[in-house]
């Protein structure tokens, strides 16, 4: 609901919950509102505006158009986000980026930044194109438990490699047969 | 009899019989169990039955969770699944801390919309897929979704908890009281089985506590079958333990 009234640039959303709950205790953030219409109380939510919102979508265009997967919240994302940078996994003409089965369009005028990079989601999933690469996922876990072994793990899968593919090489991904 | 019977398969079995033909029932990310019971109601006595399961790409949609809590919020819903990392004995549901809030033993991901949904949908069925003290307890570590109100009920509660369906039995919601009582339990578990494993009193009193067979040979026939395929679908790994 947050990221609702940001992108309507709306100062705050009533939403239906919460009330009872124990996050008014902890959420200093989270203030009653009364509905000058009813007189009713409703917990009022601040909005959530991304300095930069990062998403990953299907096909792309140069002017910032793509198709991203219809279960998620990335055209809201995009429409909150004071930038936004898309990810896709394949750069077509504007008139090819039309959505696929389980795709939804977003158009340019929220996307600052197109990136095309093919297994750019790795190593979480790109529903229908490939799926959540859990042993890798395993290995990040692992070197995230401290510091010396998460640097390990960020030389040898980001710092010292030059480019997405020497990456989706050396991370054994194969759906692009790499 | 087919002896050989899953406890999460009369889990899906007693949820399923929960659910009404022509209801409008809806699970969340992360609910296997919840899914197969719907799958199963809708090849069984509910044909009619509208599947909201989550994740499902049988089922189109075009906004993701946004659009999925705006049918919640405009009281679609009759049916919910709810679980989380504690239910409270008045059926509160943590899904946030165990411990303290602000230096919790184990911090989980969250409520999302569990809160709304809760009071949104015509009822929840509340789920839990492991029957313990530290998990069936009498009071949550943080109310994340609540039962009920305190005071007057909030203008959207159109309803609350009915039942809660565990691997040892199948609780009812007292409405009036506003806890859980001990309604059946599951085939050869034993009541003090299940006073044991819970943190709360199960309000039985002088009652004797049937033992309820959740799960018939066509409904587990079915199950394994079509519902399993269907299920895989959407939970590969879940399905792939449950049924090869």
């Amino acid at each position: 609901m947050g990221l609702q009234a940001g992108v309507q640039n709306l100062p705050f959303i009533p939403v239906l919950g919460l009330i009872g709950s124990d996050y008014l205790k902890y959420r200093p953030d989270l203030k009653m509102v009364k509905d000058p219409y009813t007189g009713n109380e409703y917990v009022a939510y601040p909005p959530i505006i991304p300095d930069v919102s990062l998403i990953h979508g299907y096909k792309g265009d140069r002017f910032g158009g793509l198709t991203t997967h219809a279960y998620r919240e990335d055209r809201l994302l995009a429409m909150a986000a004071k930038v936004t940078i898309a990810v896709v996994e394949e750069l077509l003409e504007p008139d090819e980026v039309v959505p696929g089965l389980y795709e939804i369009y977003i158009s340019p005028l929220h996307v600052d930044a197109i990136v095309v990079a093919p297994g750019g989601a790795h190593p979480t999933a790109c529903p229908g194109k490939y799926e959540t690469d859990f042993k890798h996922l395993d290995e990040y876990v692992a070197a995230s438990k401290d510091e010396a072994s998460f640097q390990e793990y960020l030389e040898k899968y980001v710092l010292s490699v030059k480019d997405q593919e020497e990456y989706l090489k050396k991370v054994g991904f194969e759906h692009y047969g790499n | 009899m087919e002896t050989n019977i899953n406890p999460f398969e009369m889990m899906i079995g007693g949820l399923s019989r929960l659910l009404n033909d022509e209801e409008w029932v809806g699970c969340g990310t992360l609910s296997p169990i919840p899914a197969s019971a719907i799958l199963l109601a809708k090849h069984t006595h509910a044909p009619n039955l509208m599947p909201f399961i989550y994740g499902d790409l049988s089922l189109r949609i075009t906004e993701g969770h946004a659009e999925s809590f705006a049918l919640f919020q405009r009281g679609k819903f009759d049916v919910f699944f709810l679980s989380g990392v504690q239910i409270g004995q008045n059926g509160h549901v943590n899904l946030s801390v165990i411990g303290d809030y602000r230096k919790p033993k184990v911090r989980f991901p969250g409520g999302a919309g569990s809160n709304m949904v809760y009071s949104c949908s015509k009822r929840t069925l509340l789920f839990a897929p492991m029957h313990t003290k530290r998990f069936l307890v009498k009071e949550v570590d943080f109310k994340n979704a609540t039962a009920f109100e305190e005071g007057e009920p909030v203008p959207w509660r159109k309803g609350g908890p009915s039942h809660l369906v565990s691997p040892l039995c199948i609780m009812k919601y007292d409405k009036d009281k506003r806890v859980l009582v001990l309604d059946s339990l599951m085939p050869g578990v034993s009541l003090d089985q299940v006073i044991e494993n819970t943190g709360f009193d199960l309000g039985i009193d002088d009652r004797e506590i049937p033992t309820y067979n959740p799960i018939s040979e066509e409904e587990l026939r079915i199950l394994r079958t079509e519902v399993s395929k269907e299920v895989s679908t959407v939970y590969p790994d879940f399905a792939k333990q449950m049924w090869g």
